[in-house]
């Protein structure tokens, strides 16, 4: 039985094997994978990639002070982004669940329609949400727009849920018990922290002081972008979309605002990814893959 | 020899709505395709699972018929010109036929004589045919969505994966998608076990029952079916089919084996269309109907195999305890405030940017409501005022449940809930729990009174607002549901015999809705009879449906919405009266009559208010006439008191001997002024008493009834 840490390690080696790249996770609070610049900028043009990486994701509004078994305000996932997409894509994502020791034969894999959409992206694909025993652990993606715009070709993104996938292979109906290593336990390193967060996300997070950081970021995103600086200018579009997130955590958008809000995220991601296209592809955010 | 045909696209799992679909166009268009190439065959079939869609044709024929059809051309004396050489349009028309100019006939017409290319298709192999039109038929299938995956940028449902194509025992080749043809079929993904090749087309469902995929959705149904009911008995309870999902589950599957499994009874406590809505919708599990609500069981589907059945049965359970935990949470915390406090909370929702908030519309629903019940006090409609005003108030407080933010379709039935453990009267937690009723065409309605007053007032208001607002539903598009709204409004009225003025009523809406969108007198009327017409409209394919004709609904259009039980009543006695020999011939001469009027009209000439004298009078068939008509009026005035329009349409048709012989008999337009005018006024006055019952000048003839109804179809 894997804890953990021994859950990361077997993606990784076995996306490894497949010839992805393993990077890192990208330094800012983020809501989902997709949003390291590895996916945003390596989904977009025409160059092959293929890369891996566990990313820490922030979803406010779904904290709740420690205490409920099945969620948390910051989680992990393992993403996996290739474009173009293999055509042996699905079976290599069953032969990954094998490597984690979750043999098809043995379980009911169904593959739910799901597809994906990110509003302050303006992103969209076509996917399904893939339930091992009923349990939802993976969401499975052929990315098709961004900003609106077509991408192609077509990129893949694989995005594993670690901590339903490791509940799953304990046998744990709550997170905290997670064996994060054979002896430090997910609650040990994460209960304190799921406490705090919920407690500055749903009570304490300064509303005003966040707006005007909003303010002040969706700003300097664009002065950034009139600059020709993609890459500094996207932090401030990964930036504005996590302040975002906080400020409804906080109960402090209204509806009208909400709209308003993800308009204005989504009417950065647009610039900074037309620039992109426009100055083309930084080598950095290129990786070739290796045997995919 | 006639071979059969076997083709398989082997797709990445499909959405279990696109199957059925996809499966119908499968099988039309390949067998037009075959029809269009002139290739023979016997019968054809369409079968699939979630990975796999597949068309058999029996009897495909060894080559295409040859075709040969005479094409006329240009006329014959073009064929060679002065210098004896085919001529330029000669020799057009021969090569855009394939053919030598030397090879062109002339025919013989009554206009002339013609060149005539006599054009003969070769018959083609069907090997070499199929490589052509099969992966043409592929590409041509639609989806309700469908997405890019590879280099050609085909777009399908999802991605192809695999291409079986194969005649009698050869393959045919073809590439589509960067996919190549061949002969291998993969199983059951897991169990299923290596892919194996399929020799000849004939032994396809065979050999995909080898690799343990029931290919036939009809066969996967029934053996889903007798499986599912084992597992119920085994779980204790009975299946709850409601919603599709024995459908669905055909659909996802390639061969279903359930599972039966347990859960803690204590989560029993949770209103049972909650309970229904985590087993169903979020984890496509069968709930067990016991005596009472559910019993704590359930049928899970699993696709495929037997080995790990207890590891599977503990995830489902896992699983649907956490969900189970989530739902309790969140009803648990629903449960800590009344729905009045819920209430005061809907000043955050937003109804529509114009329309202001759910608070507001709250709000307006009450008074609407309370409105209709003053007006249904004056009809002597019995009716609790301070329960339907109750349950409007209340109808959208549960729009902040969490438990409704998080299963949408449970508004009203968790409004119901919730007032019941408020401790309100059993009327109004009713009225709450069906405010939304009837939530299709053909459900169930609001049983009591003042829910129905309620429900009709929430919808009136949606209507009246977004009409005012401008955003009326265009083509298929009706993002608020309009149209249904207003056909929920009218089979309320209809069934539970409403005798409420529906125009008086969206005046009232649209004077509520001042506050909002206060509109000028003239678009206020404009709006008023946009509503009337929108609403109208759906009364009438509501009437259509029941089987009467356009003209029939026609004539009794005019104050329709005044009062929807009457004018269902009036629909249905022009409806039976016309079948009586002399009802259409009198309906011809009464639109005779209000022609008349019409033009005199138009000519400016006088017609004295309140009928004819009699001392001006001269003919005895118009005296006959105004006889009848007072019988008549007398007649109807009873009828009509008495709600019996059957009879007062019999009445109306035993007018038409007196009619016929005072046109036989009379001049209206006379030329003595005065007796003109007295004659036109007799006209109006029976135009006026027929009015009181239909306006028969809506009645089409029989031949032109016929044809309309048939374009109608």
């Amino acid at each position: 039985m894997l804890n953990f840490q021994e859950l990361i390690l077997e993606l990784q080696r076995f996306w490894s094997r497949q010839g992805c790249l393993l990077i890192q996770p990208y330094d800012m609070e983020k809501g989902a994978g997709t949003f390291n610049p590895a996916t945003f900028f390596g989904a977009l043009g025409p160059k092959p990639t293929a890369v891996a990486y566990v990313e820490p994701c922030r979803r406010p509004a779904d904290g709740r002070y420690g205490n409920n078994p099945n969620r948390l305000g910051k989680y992990f996932q393992f993403q996996v982004l290739i474009k173009p997409a293999p055509a042996d894509i699905t079976g290599l994502y069953v032969r990954s669940l094998k490597a984690l020791g979750l043999d098809h034969h043995k379980h009911d894999l169904r593959w739910i329609e799901d597809d994906w959409e990110s509003p302050t992206l303006g992103a969209s694909g076509v996917g399904w949400e893939v339930w091992l025993d009923g349990m939802e652990i993976t969401q499975f993606t052929y990315f098709q727009q961004m900003g609106s715009l077509p991408l192609f070709p077509v990129s893949v993104e694989i995005t594993y849920g670690l901590e339903r996938i490791a509940m799953y292979l304990q046998k744990k109906d709550d997170v905290y018990q997670l064996a994060y290593n054979d002896s430090v336990s997910y609650g040990d390193l994460y209960k304190e922290q799921e406490r705090q967060f919920s407690a500055y996300h749903f009570e304490v997070a300064d509303a005003a002081m966040l707006a005007r950081h909003f303010d002040e970021y969706e700003s300097e995103g664009e002065r950034l972008a009139g600059l020709k600086l993609t890459l500094p200018a996207y932090d401030c579009v990964v930036r504005v979309s996590h302040l975002f997130n906080v400020l409804e955590a906080r109960g402090a958008i209204s509806v009208t605002e909400r709209a308003q809000y993800i308009g204005r995220v989504r009417g950065l991601a647009k610039k900074v990814m037309n620039l992109y296209l426009e100055l083309g592809a930084p080598a950095v955010h290129q990786m070739e893959p290796q045997h995919v | 020899m006639s071979k059969d045909l076997l083709l398989e696209i082997f797709v990445e799992p499909l959405p279990a709505r696109f199957l059925a679909p996809t499966l119908e166009q499968l099988l039309e268009k390949t067998q037009a395709a075959l029809r269009d190439s002139r290739l023979g065959f016997t019968s054809a079939a369409s079968f699939g699972t979630q990975r796999r869609l597949a068309v058999f044709v029996r009897g495909v024929e060894e080559k295409s018929s040859v075709l040969s059809r005479d094409v006329q051309g240009p006329p014959a004396r073009l064929l060679k010109g002065e210098d004896g050489a085919f001529t330029p349009q000669a020799e057009g028309f021969a090569r855009k036929h394939g053919l030598e100019p030397a090879a062109l006939e002339t025919v013989a017409t009554p206009k002339g004589e013609f060149l005539l290319a006599r054009v003969v298709a070769p018959g083609e192999s069907a090997l070499k045919l199929l490589a052509r039109i099969l992966p043409e038929t592929i590409k041509s299938l639609e989806f309700p969505k469908s997405l890019e995956w590879e280099a050609s940028r085909l777009r399908f449902g999802r991605p192809i994966r695999g291409l079986t194509a194969i005649l009698g025992r050869s393959v045919i080749p073809f590439e589509l998608a960067g996919v190549r043809s061949g002969r291998i079929l993969r199983g059951l993904a897991g169990p299923g076990g290596k892919p194996a090749s399929l020799p000849e087309s004939i032994e396809y469902r065979e050999t995909l029952r080898d690799l343990l995929v029931v290919v036939d959705p009809e066969e996967r149904r029934r053996t889903l079916l007798k499986r599912l009911e084992a597992a119920a008995v085994q779980g204790g309870g009975k299946l709850d089919f409601e919603g599709g999902l024995l459908e669905e589950t055909v659909a996802m599957t390639e061969h279903p084996v359930p599972v039966t499994g347990r859960f803690r009874e204590e989560y029993l406590r949770i209103p049972v269309p909650l309970l229904k809505m985590v087993l169903k919708k979020q984890l496509k599990f069968f709930p067990l109907l016991g005596g009472k609500g559910l019993v704590a069981a359930f049928v899970g589907v699993r696709d495929g195999g037997s080995e790990g059945q207890t590891q599977v049965r503990e995830g489902y359970e896992r699983v649907l305890t956490a969900r189970l935990s989530d739902a309790a949470f969140f009803l648990g915390r629903d449960e800590k405030t009344s729905l009045e406090f819920k209430l005061s909370m809907l000043a955050r929702v937003t109804y529509q940017g114009k329309l202001g908030s759910m608070a507001e519309k709250s709000q307006r629903v009450q008074a609407l409501a309370q409105w209709m019940c003053a007006q249904l006090r004056r009809r002597d409609f019995p009716l609790n005022e301070d329960a339907a005003a109750a349950i409007a108030r209340l109808g959208y407080a549960d729009l902040v449940c969490e438990t409704v933010k998080e299963f949408p379709e449970l508004q009203g039935a968790m409004g119901g809930y919730y007032a019941r453990h408020d401790g309100l009267d059993e009327r109004v937690a009713l009225g709450v729990e069906e405010f939304y009723y009837p939530v299709a065409a053909k459900s169930a309605l609001p049983v009591t009174a003042e829910g129905a007053v309620a429900s009709l007032a929430g919808k009136i208001d949606s209507l009246a607002g977004s009409l005012a607002v401008g955003v009326a539903p265009t083509g298929s598009a009706d993002p608020f549901a309009l149209r249904r709204q207003a056909t929920g409004a009218l089979r309320i009225l209809l069934e539970k015999q409403l005798p409420l003025d529906l125009e008086a009523a969206l005046v009232e809406a649209l004077r509520l809705l001042e506050g909002r969108v206060a509109l000028s007198a003239a678009d206020g009327q404009r709006v008023a009879g946009e509503l009337r017409d929108f609403i109208w409209a759906r009364a009438q394919s509501l009437f259509d449906e029941q089987g009467y004709l356009v003209d029939e609904i026609r004539s009794v259009r005019e104050g329709g919405l005044r009062d929807l039980p009457d004018t269902l009543r009036r629909l249905i006695a022009v409806h039976a009266v016309r079948r009586h020999a002399d009802f259409e011939p009198l309906a011809a001469v009464f639109k005779r009559a209000a022609n008349i009027l019409k033009q005199a009209a138009q000519k400016g000439e006088v017609v004295p208010e309140g009928g004819p004298e009699r001392a001006a009078l001269r003919e005895p068939a118009e005296l006959a006439l105004l006889e009848a008509l007072d019988l008549l009026s007398a007649q109807m005035t009873e009828h009509l008191a008495a709600g019996s329009y059957d009879a007062c349409l019999r009445a109306v048709v035993a007018l038409k001997p007196k009619l016929d012989e005072f046109f036989a008999q009379v001049m209206v337009m006379a030329e003595d002024r005065a007796l003109r005018a007295q004659r036109l006024a007799l006209l109006a006055r029976l135009v006026r008493l027929i009015k009181r019952a239909a306006d028969l000048s809506e009645i089409q003839g029989p031949e032109k009834a016929e044809a309309r109804l048939a374009a109608a179809r």
